[in-house]
């Protein structure tokens, strides 16, 4: 098999490094803002909609960049991309049916008097 | 015309005699179990999600995780970084594995896939420090095992399906960490006794076992998000 030439080899390289650069800022901006956020409001406490929605849009960057860079996707054909990634479409389904289901047993249990059981 | 064209590139591609996807057998069945293995952590996470919706009290990550080896104050979250900090390198010792096996350079494979393993074998170390820092801590006030959570005052509502969530889910992820470093350890001896230089598939095998490396920090991503952040 044909071997990385020297070009390909650095730009790989440089790359992943890339990459490892943007995960290890991400993770730390996240992390000074949970801190931030705590002593602003109270442990658990003040509107977490927009800091929630700022956690998830990270985490799916950082998979981003973990399954595009390092696991090579980016680089693989169209139809193994679809046949990889596709199939997570449902987990939009997955997510988004079951928060909405925890929601209402907690309705339920309000109502009929159940919470703390 | 154009269906025509689109025709002969499909016959191209998929006329058989050849990978449609342009890998090898072993590296997309790899990838076809890493995606079950993504929809068990999807079916684990979301579980959590929806039990900590049906709570009316939750417990809060900022109480919960913030120890530290050695020092005997409060860091919120400043141990998982670490954690999480040492679980990226791992994977980026074994991605630069990788790229030296397709310059087929035994010694460069060896040397990452070396570093890899340590990395590994340092996450794993952290988080038995947390389980038993918070097992231990569970009679004290400031801890929780599967029978017990207490974090202190102020914590009483915090449920135990909590505590059981969190070592359930972490305990799975921490062992799809031992089992990985138990490939890569297996991969690494093949790499020093030269069986992957023999084969000539430019350490093909050590694309495999990063692929299934990279997706147990995919996972802590998510797991991180989860009990830590949201």
């Amino acid at each position: 098999m044909a071997l990385l030439d020297d070009a390909t080899y650095k730009s790989q390289k440089r790359a992943v490094i890339l990459a490892t650069v943007w995960l290890t800022v991400i993770t730390i901006v996240e992390v000074l803002i949970a801190v931030w956020y705590m002593n602003k409001y109270g442990d658990g406490e003040g509107p977490r909609i927009l800091l929630n929605g700022f956690f998830v849009l990270a985490s799916l960057l950082k998979a981003y960049f973990i399954v595009g860079e390092f696991m090579h996707v980016k680089y693989e054909k169209r139809a193994l991309m679809i046949t990889i990634l596709g199939p997570t479409i449902f987990l939009l389904w997955f997510v988004i049916a079951f928060l909405w289901e925890g929601t209402a047993w907690l309705n339920m249990r309000e109502v009929w008097g159940l919470v703390g059981m | 015309m154009a269906s025509e064209e689109t025709l002969e590139l499909n016959k191209k591609d998929w006329g058989g005699g050849k990978s449609p996807f342009n890998v090898s057998y072993g590296k997309l069945m790899m990838w076809y179990f890493l995606l079950s293995d993504a929809f068990t952590f999807s079916a684990l996470l979301i579980s959590y999600g929806t039990l900590r919706m049906s709570n009316p009290a939750w417990a809060d990550p900022n109480k919960v995780f913030n120890a530290f080896p050695l020092y005997s104050g409060e860091l919120p979250l400043g141990f998982v970084s670490v954690m999480t900090f040492i679980l990226i390198l791992s994977s980026v010792f074994v991605v630069l594995a990788v790229i030296e096996g397709h310059r087929d350079n035994k010694a460069g494979v060896a040397k990452w896939m070396f570093a890899g393993i340590i990395g590994g074998i340092m996450f794993l170390g952290c988080q038995a420090w947390e389980w038993n820092h918070l097992i231990e801590g569970a009679s004290h006030g400031h801890g929780m095992s599967i029978n017990h959570i207490d974090f202190g005052p102020g914590t009483e509502n915090y449920p135990l399906s909590f505590a059981h969530l969190f070592f359930l889910i972490t305990g799975f992820h921490g062992f799809h960490v031992f089992s990985g470093i138990v490939f890569n350890i297996w991969a690494f001896v093949k790499t020093v006794d030269g069986t992957f230089e023999r084969r000539k598939n430019n350490y093909e095998m050590i694309e495999k076992v990063g692929l299934y490396w990279h997706f147990v920090d995919l996972v802590w991503v998510f797991v991180f998000l989860a009990f830590y952040l949201l």
